[in-house]
Parts: structure tokens; sequence; C-alpha cells
């Protein structure tokens, strides 16, 4: 009778454990698993389950989302697509909208030529002018004044608003020439003013030693060893006036590489587009 | 007389004590090399060359890295090295301005303080520093950042 009754209260635990009698696969309650995966961060699983249910529920909330999540995993092309199936009279289409603009201003890099406008309410204006601000950063020319550029923009954003509109309107760009030019008058300084100390000083070192030797044997009536350290004094400054102009591009290379990939992350991490739906309260 | 439950827990212990020593590989010495691996052997000495001065740089590189380099080890903390860097020099641009490029470069491999927050790495942690970047062409630099390590060499 002891035995009976454990495995009387056993069986029925694992005849339960393993029943089909709930449906894990209905459209609802994959919803609800996307909607935690979402919540989660886990975009591209997000993504697989909300594809599977979006054909039996036509749900503009899952459409946007599944346009935000691409946009969040960096697959901005893909996400552009998007847009097209998103529905115009949607709750969600004016924020479907500045997600592609700011899509496509990550991927094109261009000034926005004044794109047709759905419907906005205030705080979706705030963001689209301020997408359109940070799309003048690309135009070759600034269109407004620095100061005017700022007013849209919140008091936290503004300085690195301002770096980046110092980088792209008055870059701390190295003339390649100077640099040539300095180091042709005294040895490594060009390097110095493209930001190489450490070279420059090398470069100084090297070729007064050179310079030396050569004086030196040449003074001493060695001729043979002075025309070898002639040769390897001259090579080492010409080198250094070519190295000098070198320096001063990738100088500029650094410049224009901080400024795209700067404007890049101040994009991704300004979340302007969500301030009212809070998916995952 | 020795009862069932006995002899099974006799084979029992008799299989395991016989099957723990078997795989004698398993305890012999590892054959483990600590030698620093060179790139010696991946060093192309063919004069596959286009021109003269390709010749010219292709024939001192063979006989520096023959002579010297092969003897003294994997020292150059560039990638690609200073004489790999020569050579691509030579390829991509002419002798006199390969010349320039390399006398810059062994300017900025003698720097003492070289490297800290300059130049990004290859995996293997040695600076990547290709000669695209001296060419004195603006679109062919691809400037990397410091922390960013490259895949391959």
């Amino acid at each position: 009778m002891r035995k009976i009754i454990p495995i009387f209260f056993l069986i029925p635990i694992f005849a339960l454990s393993q029943s089909t009698s709930f449906d894990f696969h209905t459209p609802e309650n994959v919803k609800k698993f996307a909607d935690h995966l979402f919540c989660e961060g886990d975009y591209l699983r997000a993504i697989e389950q909300y594809e599977l249910i979006n054909q039996n529920l036509d749900n503009d909330t899952i459409e946007f989302k599944v346009m935000l999540g691409y946009s969040e995993l960096g697959l901005y092309s893909k996400s552009n697509e998007l847009i097209e199936s998103c529905n115009y009279e949607s709750v969600f289409y004016p924020d479907c909208y500045l997600l592609s603009l700011k899509n496509e201003l990550i991927l094109e890099k261009h000034e926005f030529e004044y794109p047709s406008i759905p419907s906005f309410d205030s705080s979706q204006w705030k963001s689209f002018g301020r997408l359109f601000a940070i799309s003048m950063l690309y135009s070759d020319e600034p269109v407004v004044s620095k100061e005017e550029f700022f007013l849209i923009f919140e008091k936290d954003e503004q300085s690195a608003v301002s770096l980046l509109y110092d980088y792209r309107f008055e870059p701390p760009y190295k003339s390649p020439a100077l640099a040539g030019i300095l180091s042709a008058i005294i040895p490594g300084s060009g390097k110095m003013y493209a930001g190489e100390w450490g070279d420059g000083i090398t470069a100084l070192v090297v070729t007064s030693l050179f310079a030396f030797l050569a004086y030196d044997n040449f003074h001493a009536d060695h001729t043979t060893r002075a025309w070898i350290f002639t040769g390897l004094g001259a090579f080492f400054y010409a080198g250094n006036i070519y190295g000098s102009v070198a320096s001063a591009q990738i100088f500029n290379a650094r410049i224009d590489f901080e400024f795209n990939n700067g404007l890049e992350l101040f994009l991704k991490q300004q979340n302007y587009f969500l301030p009212q739906y809070d998916f995952c309260e | 007389m020795i009862s069932l439950k006995s002899l099974l827990s006799i084979l029992i212990l008799l299989s395991s004590t016989m099957h723990c020593q078997t795989e004698i590989l398993k305890w012999r010495k590892a054959d483990f090399s600590y030698e620093k691996q060179i790139h010696s052997s991946k060093r192309d000495y063919s004069f596959d060359s286009e021109n003269a001065g390709e010749f010219l740089t292709k024939s001192l590189t063979n006989a520096y890295w023959f002579i010297i380099s092969d003897v003294d080890g994997d020292n150059c903390p560039f990638r690609p090295t200073c004489s790999a860097f020569l050579l691509q020099s030579a390829k991509e641009t002419n002798i006199f301005q390969a010349s320039l490029m390399f006398f810059d470069r062994f300017t900025r491999d003698m720097n003492i303080a070289k490297g800290h927050d300059h130049y990004p790495r290859v995996s293997a942690g040695y600076y990547y520093d290709p000669p695209q970047n001296y060419t004195l062409n603006q679109g062919r630099i691809k400037y990397l950042p410091t922390a960013f390590i490259v895949d391959d060499e």
C-alpha cells in the first residue's frame, strides 16, 4: 500500500508534463515569446518569431518592431525595405518613416533633399528636425550657423554635436605641403607638426647623426666612408620629407574617419523614435 | 563458495583496473615544441619581377633574408616587415618612391616610443602598417584606429 500511493501520485505528474493539451505555437503565444525576445534585445530571434506569425496577424506594431529590430542589428538596408509594408494609415507610420530616414542617413551619408513628410506630432517633428539637422553635416558648406544648428538639440547632446560640426566644417586638418616644407627646413619637424612627435625626434636624431658622420669623415679625409654616410643621410632626409607629407595625409584621413564614425555612433545612440511607445513595460 | 554477488563485484573491479592503463599513449610524454615559429618558410625567394626596379629590390631583399634575417629571426615589430614593405612599395609605386617609403618606415621603426597608441595590430600582436597608406594617394589611405585588430597578416 505504501508503494502504491507514491506510484499513484507520480504517474499523473509524468503524464501531465508531456501533455500536448497546451499549444505553444498559436500566433498569440509565438507573439508573446517574440515580445519577450525583443525586450531582451535578442532582435534576430524575435524577428524570426514575428515573421512566423506576421501572415496570420495583421499587426502594424509587429511590422514596426521588425523594422526597428533590423535597424538595431545594423541591417539598415533590410530595415528600409520594410517601409513599403508600413501602412500609411497606421499610428506607427511616422515612426517607420523617421526610422527609415535614420537608416538612410547611416547608409548613404548624404544630405536629405526635402523629403515628403507625413503628419507628425510635436515630438516627431523634433526628431525629424534633428535628423534633418544631422543630415546637413553631410553637405559641403554649412547651411546654417553653428548657433542656429545647436538650437534643435538638447543640452546634453550639444557638446557631441559641436564636435561633429567642427570636424565637418572646420576640420583640424594638417597641410601635407607645410609638413613637407617644415621637414625640409628642420628634419622631423613636419612629423611633429602632424602629431608624430616620436617619429619626428627620431628623424631629427638620425639625420643629424649621419650629417655629423659625413662631415667628420670628410674632415678626416676618409672620403669613401664620408660618401656612404652622405648617401645614407640624404636618403633619411628625403625619406623624412616624404614621410611627413604622408603623415599629414594620414592625420587628415583620421579626422575624416573620426567624423564619420562619430556621426554614425551618435545616430545609433540617440533613440529619438520611441519616446511614447514602451514595448517592454 | 563465492556468492554470485561477490563474483560480480570482483569482475567489475578487475575490468576497471585492466582498462585504466591500457591507453599507454595517453600517459606518454607529450612531444610539444616550444620553438617560436618564424615566417621564413613562407618567404618567396623567386625573382618574379615586372621591371628593373622590382628586380633590384627583390635581389636586395632576398640577399637580406638569406644572409641576415633567416639567421637573426623574426624581429621586425611591423607587418608587413620592413623588407616586405620595400618589396610591396616597389610593386605599388617605383624604385625611387619605394626607397623613400622604406627610409621613412625605417625611421619609424627606430622610434623607441612607437606604437603604444598609434598603429592597429595584426592578431599576432605586430603593428599593422601597410604601404598603401604611404603612396601619397589620399584615396588609398585606409585609416584604422589603434584598438583595431587586423585579421590576417
